[in-house]
C-alpha cells in the first residue's frame, strides 16, 4: 500500500533543507527538483510530482481590480504543478517533468519585466486547500473547483465574520488526455489526504502573519497584533507620509482582500507591482518571507526557532563570542539597536542561526543583514529569511571561505567590462580594484551602502526576483557615476564619488528641468529605472552562466590561498619537509576527505533511491540528480571537516605507500593524482565514483601497524587527524632522513607505554609490522650485497648467497633474524630472572644444535650451515667484545650505537648467514618447536630497550638499509604509487599476510598466557619458521610472476593486445592478483578507468548524461535568447473558456 | 601661486593595508593614526575599511590610503583584493598574545610572495601599554603593567626584532591607546617608500592624481615647521 506521508518524511529526511545550495554541479546540471524549487520557492522536501497544463480562473473580486470583464472573472493558462505539500500554478510554462528539456524546466531564469520568477499564480500549501471539488466543464475535459483556508485565523471567531469573508474559491481546467488529469487528481487526492495533519501547522504560521490582523474588522482586532518587526516598537525607518504608507496599506489591504492573503495568496500583476512601488512597512516583513519562500520553511517546522534556542540554550561557541563583538555595531544609528531589546533580538536570531547551520555558523555582514530584517519583522520570521538567505539568495557568500561573495564579485567585473567597457578600461589603466568598492553593496545587500529606506526598496525586489537584481542595482549605480568616475584616479576618490552619490538618493534626479514631473523623479527612482530598464538584460540565466564559468578560477583562487595559509601555519615540524612534500600532503589529505565525502553522499543517494523506488509506486518519484551537497567537502567552498579518521587514513596510506594497500582481492587504483594539474578537484569531481566503499581507489589494508601509526600521529587522542598530525607523524618518518630517528620512531611506535622497553609481544609485534610493511617488496637504495661481503673479507659465506635470491627474500631472512636476535639480547624484566633468561638462552642454543643435527639428516649439504649459526655469535661477540658474553655485548652496543659503519662491515655477513639459517629451520619439526616454547614461557617477562633494538637493528645490513632508507622511501608523498616505477600490486602475499595477522596473534595468545594460551602447541620458533616458509614461498612466486610479466610486458607491448592480458586475467589462480609489471599497470589502470565509468553509468548516472548535453544546447541558446521568456508573463494569452455548471462530482476534503 | 618659496612639495598617494589577526588593533592604529583617537570601534565593517591621511615629509607629501581589513579570520580569502597593488603594508601583531605573531608571520610571507615585489612592510607589536616597558605604559594611569601586577608581554622585542631584520622589515612597538610610536610607524613607511615607486606605481593616473590634490592642498607654514622633525601632520 502506498503510503505518501511516509515517503514524504523520507524525502525530508533525506534532502535536509539546512543543506546549503551550492554552485555545484547541480547547477550546472539543475535537477528538475531543484529548478521547481526555484520558481515556486519551496523547500528542498518538494519535487514535482505531477504536472499539468491548466487554464485558472479567478473569480470576480468584491472590489474592482481593473478593467477586466467583471463577469467571468480573471483568466490564465499556464501549468499546475503537484509535489508533496504544494500545489502549484504559474504563467510561465516551464515544465519539470523527467522527460522535460532542461531548458522548458529552466524557462522561469529569463527575463521578468517585473513578473517575478513565478510569474503570476499561486503556490498553496496543501494543508491550505479546504476543499476541491470536480465539475462538469462543457467540452468533457476536466476542472476542479478549489477552495481555500483563506482567512482561517478568522474562521475560529464568530459565525458573523464567517459571512463577511467571502470564501476563496477559484477554478482550473486541466487541458491533458483523461488518464493523464486522472492520474493528476489521484496524486492531488492523496497529497491532500497525507496533509490534512498539517493544518495545525498552518493555522500557527499564518497567526504570525500581519495581514490576518490587517483584514480584520475594526471591532474584532484585539490588542496585539502580530509581530511586524522593531518598527512597531521604535517606529519605522523613514518619514512614513512621504513614504506614503497609508496608501500602500491600503492598496495591499484590497489587493489580498480580493486574492488571499499570506499562505493562500494569488500573484497577479498587481501584486508586482504594488512591489515595485516599495512595501508598506507593516506589510514588509511578510511580503519578504511570502516571496522569498522563507514562509514555506516556517511552515516545514514551525518552532525551529524557539526549538533551536532552548535545545542550545547556555552553550558557548566561537560563532557566539565573534556575534557578541558586532551586536553594537549593527545599524547602531536605528534606535532599535540602541536598546537591548533590539540587541537581544538580534543577538538570539543570530545565534540560533549559527547553531542550525555550523558551516555557515556566524559571518560579519550577517549583523546588518539581520538587523534590517529585524526591523520589519519577528524573530522567526527573520531566522527562516536568513536562512533562505544563505541557502538560496546568496549561496557562499557567508561560508567560511565566503567563495559566493569573491564568485560574485569576479561576475560583477564581467558585467561591467562588458556593458561600460570605457569605465572598465579606466579602472583598469588606474589599477583601482572595482570590487573593494562593490564588495559591501553585494554582502550587506546595499543595506550598508545606501540610506536603509531606499537600501529597502531594493531588498522589495530582491527578494522576489532574487540575485540578480544586486548586479543591476549594482550597475546602473556605475552608470549613473560613469563621467565623474571616469575623473578618480584612486580607491580614494572612486569611494568618494559614490558615497556622495549615495547621500543624495533622495534629491531630485533632474533638479534643473522645466519639466516639473521630471524635477520629482528622485535620483532613487532614476537608479531603479535604470537597473530595470536599462539592465534588463541581466538575467537570472545570465548570471548563473557568468556564476559557472568563474567559478573554478575563484575556487582555486581560494584554495590556493587555504593552502598557503595552512601549510604556513603547520609550524616547526613542517620545516623538515620540502615545500612539495607539503603540497602534496595538504592535496592528499584534503583529497581523501573530499572524495570520502562526494563518495558517502553518492552511496546515500543510491541508497535514497533504492528506499524510495522499493516504496513508492509514483513513476516521477525517482530523483536521481538531487545534488545540493555534492561538493560539500572542496576546500574552496569551505570544507564540512578537516579531520582524517582512521579508515580515511588508511585510504590515504594506501594512495602513496604500496604495503598500505590490502591484499584481499581489491578494486583496481585509480590514476588519481596523476592528471590533477591544475585541476585537482575536476579530476575528482568526474561522476565515476563506484559504489566501493573505497571509490575506485585500491582497498587499504588494516594491520596493527596502521593502527600504531594512526595512534601515535594523533597526539591529541581525538580518534582523529588534523593536517598538522599527519604532518607532524610524516615529518617524524621522512623529516630527518637519519637512521638512528627512524629507528627510535619505530621503537616508540611499538612502545606502548613510553617506558623505553618493548616487551616480549612487542617484538612479535615488531616483526610482524616489518613483515608488514616489506611483503611487497623494499624500495629505496639498497646496496647490493657483494660488494660489503667482499668489504667484509669474508669468503666463506659469499657462496651461500645465491646470485637469484633477492633482497626481498633476503630480508625476510633478516627478519626471522631479527626477532631471534632481539631474545637473545632481551633483559630481563627483573633481575632475578636473569638465570631464566640465560637458561632460555642455552636451551635455545641447545635445541639449534638440534635442529641442525635434523637438518643435517634431511640434508646433509647443511652440515657446514649449522656450524655457521654457531659462529655467527662469535661474530657479534668478535666484534665488540671478545671475551663478553652476549649480553654485554648488547650492553657494550648501547654506547657503540653511533658507530654503524663498523657494526655494518660485520653484519653484512651476519645477516646472510641468518638467512641461510632460517631456510634451514624451516623444516623444523612440530616437536621441536614444542621444545623451543618452553623457553619462551610467558612467565619469564623480558624486554630490550632502545640501545638493544638498535644493535640488532645495525647488526643486519638489510634491516640497517630498511631503517636507512627503504621505510621513508615506501611513502611517496609527492609521486604517489600512480606514477611509481614500481607496480602496485606486484602480488597479493595471502599466505604471509593471514600469517602477519592470524598465526601473529595465536603466537601472542600464546606467550601472553592469556585465554589462548593452550595454543601453545604452536610455538615461536615454529610460526616463525613457518612465516619464513611462507614467506619464502611467496617471495619466489612474486619473483616468477614478475619474471612472467616481464615477459609479457615485452610480448605485449603494442596496446592493441589488451584482450589477451584480460583473458590471461581470468586465468590467474586463485589468492594472487595479475602480477603486472609497471608499464603493464598503469596499460590496466586505464582499462580499469573505464570499466569502473562504465559501471557508474550504469548504476548511477542514468540521465545524468542527457542532462549534461541539454546543458550545452542550454547555455547556447541562452546567449542569443535570454529576452524571449519575458513574453510568457501570462494575462495576454488569457482564454475565455466559461466555467462549466457546478455539479459537485470530487470528494471534499475537509481539514 | 602666492608664495613661490613654498611651492607646493610634489605629492603622491601610498596605498597601505593593514593584516592582523582579529582584535590585535589595526582599527585602533588606524583610528589614532588619522584622528589622533582611541575608542570602541563602532564602524561596521564589511571587508575593509578605508581611511586617507597625510604625512608630510620634508621634501613630499605622502598621502595614504588606508585599507583596514575585517577582523575575522574567513575574511582573510578577501585580503588578496586589498593587497594586491598595495605599496606598503602594516602587518600587526598584539604583544600579549603569541599566536598573533605566528599569525603576522604568515601574512609577512604571505605579501613577499604575492603582493606587488617592491612592497613596504612594517611589523607593529600593538598594545605597549599593557606591558612594563616605560615607554609604552607612560600614557594611561589605569595601566594593568604598573607595579608588581606583572607585565602582560609574551612576546619579547628581541625575538620579533631578530625575524624583522631577518625578512628585511621595518619594526615597531606601539600602543594605540597612548599613541605612543603610531606615527612613527606611519612616518617610516613613507620613508621607506623608494621615489621610483611613487612615480610609477599608480600608472598614468598617478601624475594626475598628485597634481590635483596639489591644487587641493594649501600648505601651511607651521605645520611644516613641526613636521620636519615629527614626520606627519597628525
Ligand atoms: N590596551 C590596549 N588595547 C588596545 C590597543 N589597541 C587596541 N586595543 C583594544 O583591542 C581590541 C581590538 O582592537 P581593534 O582595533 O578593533 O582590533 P582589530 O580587530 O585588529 O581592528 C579593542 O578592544 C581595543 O580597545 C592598545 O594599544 N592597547
Ligand atoms: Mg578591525
Amino acid at each position: 500500500m502506498l503510503n505518501l506521508s511516509n515517503f514524504v518524511q523520507k524525502a525530508q529526511q533525506l534532502l535536509d533543507p539546512t543543506q546549503s545550495l551550492n554552485i555545484t554541479d547541480s547547477d550546472r546540471n539543475p535537477s528538475k527538483a531543484s529548478l521547481f524549487q526555484s520558481q515556486f520557492r519551496l523547500p528542498s522536501s518538494q519535487h514535482p510530482l505531477y504536472e499539468i497544463t491548466a487554464e485558472l480562473t479567478i473569480p470576480p473580486p468584491n472590489a474592482t481590480q481593473g478593467e477586466r470583464d467583471r463577469d467571468r472573472g480573471y483568466q490564465y493558462a499556464g501549468k499546475l504543478h503537484l509535489s508533496e505539500s504544494y500545489l502549484c500554478f504559474s504563467t510561465t510554462p516551464s515544465s519539470f517533468l523527467q522527460s522535460a528539456s532542461t531548458s522548458t524546466s529552466s524557462i522561469f531564469t529569463g527575463q521578468t519585466h517585473g513578473g517575478g520568477p513565478s510569474g503570476n499564480g499561486f503556490t498553496f500549501p496543501l494543508s491550505a486547500v479546504r476543499r476541491v471539488e470536480r465539475l462538469h466543464s462543457q467540452n468533457f475535459q476536466f476542472a476542479l473547483a478549489i477552495t481555500t483556508w483563506n482567512g482561517i485565523s478568522q474562521d475560529a471567531a464568530k459565525d458573523k465574520d464567517r459571512k463577511d469573508l467571502k470564501e476563496q474559491r477559484i477554478t482550473i481546467q486541466l487541458a491533458g488526455t483523461r488518464p493523464a488529469c486522472e492520474r493528476f487528481c489521484d496524486g492531488l487526492k492523496k497529497g491532500l489526504r497525507s496533509n490534512v495533519g498539517n493544518v495545525s501547522k498552518l493555522k500557527k504560521v499564518v497567526s504570525e502573519c500581519y495581514s490576518e490582523y490587517l483584514l480584520r474588522t475594526e471591532d474584532e482586532k484585539n490588542a496585539n497584533p502580530p509581530d511586524a518587526g522593531l518598527g512597531m516598537l521604535f517606529k519605522y525607518p523613514g518619514d512614513p507620509k512621504k513614504l506614503r504608507d497609508r496608501a500602500k496599506m491600503r492598496l495591499w489591504a484590497e489587493y489580498l482582500r480580493d486574492n488571499g492573503r499570506n499562505l493562500t495568496l494569488i500573484r497577479q500583476p498587481t501584486f508586482h507591482k504594488l512591489i515595485r512601488v516599495g512595501l508598506p512597512n507593516r506589510l514588509r516583513g511578510e511580503m519578504w518571507e511570502l516571496s522569498s519562500g522563507s514562509i514555506y520553511l516556517r511552515l516545514e517546522n514551525p518552532t525551529l526557532y524557539a526549538d533551536t534556542l532552548t535545545k542550545f540554550s547556555g552553550q558557548e561557541s566561537l560563532a557566539i563570542d565573534e556575534i557578541e563583538k558586532d551586536l553594537n555595531r549593527s545599524l547602531p544609528e536605528y534606535p532599535g539597536f540602541q536598546s537591548e531589546e533590539g540587541i537581544g533580538r538580534l543577538r538570539r536570531v543570530l545565534t540560533a542561526y549559527s547553531w542550525v547551520n555550523a558551516d555557515v555558523g556566524y559571518c560579519q555582514a550577517m549583523n546588518i543583514v539581520v538587523a534590517a530584517l529585524l526591523i520589519y519583522m519577528s524573530e522567526s520570521q527573520a531566522f527562516f529569511l536568513l536562512s533562505a538567505l544563505c541557502d538560496r539568495l546568496v549561496p557562499g557568500y557567508y561560508s567560511t571561505t565566503m567563495y559566493g561573495t569573491l564568485l560574485d564579485q569576479k561576475v560583477f567585473e564581467s558585467l561591467v567590462e562588458k556593458t561600460m567597457p570605457i569605465l572598465w578600461d579606466h579602472l583598469v589603466k588606474s589599477d583601482v580594484q572595482l570590487s573593494v568598492v562593490s564588495l559591501p553593496w553585494f554582502l550587506s545587500l546595499y543595506i550598508n551602502s545606501m540610506p536603509l529606506v531606499f537600501a529597502f526598496r531594493v531588498l522589495d525586489v530582491f527578494f522576489v526576483e532574487g540575485p540578480k537584481v544586486l548586479f543591476q542595482v549594482g550597475l546602473a549605480i556605475l552608470r549613473i557615476n560613469g563621467e565623474e568616475l571616469l575623473d578618480a584616479t584612486d580607491d580614494g576618490a572612486f569611494i568618494s564619488v559614490l558615497k556622495s552619490y549615495f547621500s543624495r538618493l533622495d534629491e531630485s534626479a533632474h533638479p534643473k528641468s522645466e519639466n516639473p514631473k521630471l524635477r520629482a523623479v528622485t535620483r532613487f527612482q532614476e537608479l531603479m529605472v535604470v537597473a530595470f530598464k536599462e539592465f534588463s538584460g541581466i538575467t537570472h540565466s545570465s548570471i548563473t552562466e557568468s556564476r559557472l564559468k568563474n567559478k573554478d578560477a575563484v575556487l582555486n583562487n581560494i584554495e590556493s590561498f587555504a593552502k598557503r595559509t595552512a601549510i604556513r601555519n603547520l609550524g616547526p615540524d613542517s620545516k623538515l619537509l620540502s615545500a612539495d612534500e607539503l603540497g602534496a600532503l595538504y592535496d592528499r589529505f584534503y583529497g581523501v576527505l573530499y572524495e570520502r565525502q562526494q563518495r558517502d553522499h553518492i552511496l546515500q543517494q543510491e541508497q535514497a533511491r533504492r528506499a524510495k523506488s522499493s516504496r513508492s509506486r509514483i513513476p516521477e518519484a525517482h530523483h536521481p540528480s538531487d545534488d545540493h551537497g555534492i561538493e560539500k567537502g572542496r576546500v574552496g567552498l569551505g570544507p564540512s571537516t578537516s579531520l582524517m579518521d582512521y579508515d580515511a587514513f588508511r585510504e590515504f596510506l594506501a594512495a602513496m605507500s604500496k604495503w598500505a594497500i590490502s591484499d584481499a582481492p581489491t578494486t583496481p587504483r585509480r590514476d588519481n593524482f596523476g592528471d590533477k594539474q591544475g585541476g585537482f578537484y575536476s579530476s575528482l569531481r568526474r561522476a565515476d565514483a563506484s559504489l566501493s566503499p573505497w571509490g575506485t581507489g585500491p582497498e587499504p589494508a588494516d594491520h596493527e601497524f596502521l593502527q600504531r601509526l594512526f595512534r601515535k600521529w594523533d597526539t591529541g587522542s581525538t580518534s582523529a587527524l588534523t593536517l598538522q598530525n599527519v604532518v607532524s607523524g610524516m615529518a617524524r618518518i621522512k623529516g630527518k632522513r637519519d637512521i638512528m630517528g627512524t629507528i627510535n620512531y619505530f621503537f616508540e611506535l611499538h612502545d606502548d607505554d613510553g617506558d623505553g622497553k618493548v616487551d616480549r609481544e612487542g617484538i612479535l609485534r615488531m616483526s610482524e609490522a616489518l613483515l608488514f610493511l616489506s611483503r611487497r617488496g623494499l624500495e629505496g637504495t639498497l646496496s647490493p650485497p657483494n660488494p660489503a661481503m667482499n668489504v667484509s673479507g669474508d669468503g666463506l659465506n659469499g657462496g651461500s648467497d645465491a646470485p637469484g635470491q633477492s633482497v626481498n627474500e633476503r630480508f625476510l631472512g633478516s627478519v626471522s633474524a631479527f626477532i631471534r636476535r632481539c631474545f637473545e639480547y632481551a633483559d630481563p624484566d627483573h633481575p632475578h630472572n636473569q638465570n631464566a633468561i640465560q637458561d632460555v638462552q642455552e636451551r635455545l642454543d641447545a635445541q639449534r644444535l638440534e635442529d641442525s643435527a635434523a637438518e643435517e639428516l634431511v640434508n646433509p649439504d647443511a652440515f657446514a650451515i649449522g656450524d655457521d649459526d654457531e659462529d655467527e655469535d662469535d661474530d657479534l661477540l668478535a666484534m665488540d667484545s671478545p671475551t663478553g658474553s652476549p649480553r654485554a655485548a648488547a650492553k657494550r652496543s648501547d654506547h657503540s650505537a653511533g658507530e654503524p659503519p663498523a657494526l655494518q662491515l660485520n653484519s653484512s655477513s651476519t645477516g646472510l648467514r641468518t638467512d641461510d639459517d632460517a631456510m634451514v629451520r624451516r623444516r623444523v619439526s612440530k616437536a621441536q618447536s614444542e621444545r623451543a616454547n618452553a623457553a619462551l614461557d610467558p612467565s619469564n617477562p623480558l624486554h630490550i630497550t632502545l640501545p638493544t633494538f638498535r644493535m640488532v637493528v645495525l647488526a643486519d645490513e638489510l634491516l640497517e638499509q630498511f631503517f636507512e632508507s627503504s621505510f621513508p622511501a615506501s611513502f611517496h608523498i609527492i609521486e604517489g604509487l600512480a606514477s611509481s616505477a614500481t607496480p602496485t600490486s606486484a602480488s597479493s602475499l595471502t599466505t604471509f599476510s593471514s600469517l602477519g595477522m592470524g598465526a601473529g596473534r595465536a603466537v601472542n595468545a600464546a606467550l601472553g598466557g592469556g585465554p589462548g594460551a593452550s595454543a601453545g602447541g604452536r610455538g615461536l620458533r615454529g610460526v616463525l619458521d613457518n612465516i619464513v616458509t611462507d614467506g619464502m614461498r611467496v617471495a619466489a612466486e612474486v619473483r616468477r610472476r614478475m619474471e612472467e610479466a616481464q615477459k609479457e610486458l615485452e610480448k605485449n607491448a603494442l596496446p592493441g593486445q589488451r584482450n589477451d592480458e584480460e583473458e590471461e586475467e581470468d586465468e590467474e589462480e586463485p589468492g594472487f592478483e595479475r602480477s603486472s609489471g609497471a608499464g603493464k599497470g598503469s596499460a590496466y589502470r586505464g582499462d580499469a578507468e573505464r570499466r569502473s565509468v562504465r559501471s557508474s553509468d550504469r548504476d548511477l548516472l542514468t540521465g545524468a548524461d542527457a542532462e549534461a548535453s541539454d546543458t550545452i544546447n542550454r547555455s547556447t541558446s541562452n546567449i542569443e535568447g535570454s529576452g524571449g521568456s519575458g513574453a510568457s508573463d501570462g494575462n495576454g494569452s488569457t482564454t475565455k473558456n466559461a466555467e462549466g455548471a457546478g455539479k459537485v462530482m470530487g470528494v471534499e476534503f475537509d481539514g | 601661486m602666492a608664495d613661490s618659496g613654498n611651492a607646493p612639495k610634489p605629492s603622491s598617494s601610498v596605498k597601505l593595508v593593514l593584516l592582523g589577526e582579529a582584535a590585535v588593533g589595526k582599527s585602533s592604529l588606524v583610528l589614532r593614526f588619522v584622528n589622533n583617537d582611541f575608542q570602541e570601534n563602532k564602524e561596521p565593517t564589511i571587508g575593509a575599511a578605508f581611511l586617507t591621511q597625510k604625512c608630510n615629509l620634508p621634501t613630499r607629501t605622502i598621502k595614504f590610503e588606508i585599507w583596514d581589513t575585517a577582523g575575522q579570520e574567513r575574511f582573510a580569502s578577501l585580503a588578496p583584493m586589498y593587497y594586491r597593488n598595495a605599496q606598503a603594508a602594516l602587518v600587526v601583531y598584539d604583544l600579549t598574545k603569541p599566536t598573533s605573531l605566528v599569525k603576522a608571520k604568515h601574512w609577512v610571507a604571505e605579501l613577499q610572495r604575492q603582493a606587488s615585489p617592491g612592497i613596504v612592510i612594517a611589523l607593529v607589536g600593538n598594545k605597549l601599554d599593557l606591558t612594563n616597558d616605560e615607554a609604552g605604559s607612560g600614557g594611561d594611569g589605569e595601566s594593568p603593567g604598573v607595579d608588581g601586577e606583572g607585565d602582560a608581554r609574551k612576546v619579547t622585542t628581541d625575538e620579533a626584532k631578530t625575524y624583522a631584520d631577518e625578512e628585511g622589515l621595518l619594526f615597531f612597538e606601539t600602543s594605540a591607546k597612548t599613541g605612543y610610536n603610531v606615527t612613527e610607524v606611519f612616518t617610516a613607511i613613507a620613508n621607506a617608500i623608494p621615489e621610483t615607486s611613487l612615480k610609477t606605481a599608480r600608472g598614468p593616473g598617478a601624475a594626475h592624481a598628485a597634481a590635483r590634490s596639489e591644487e587641493q592642498r594649501v600648505n601651511l607654514n607651521g605645520a611644516r615647521d613641526q613636521n620636519a622633525k615629527d614626520g606627519c601632520a597628525c
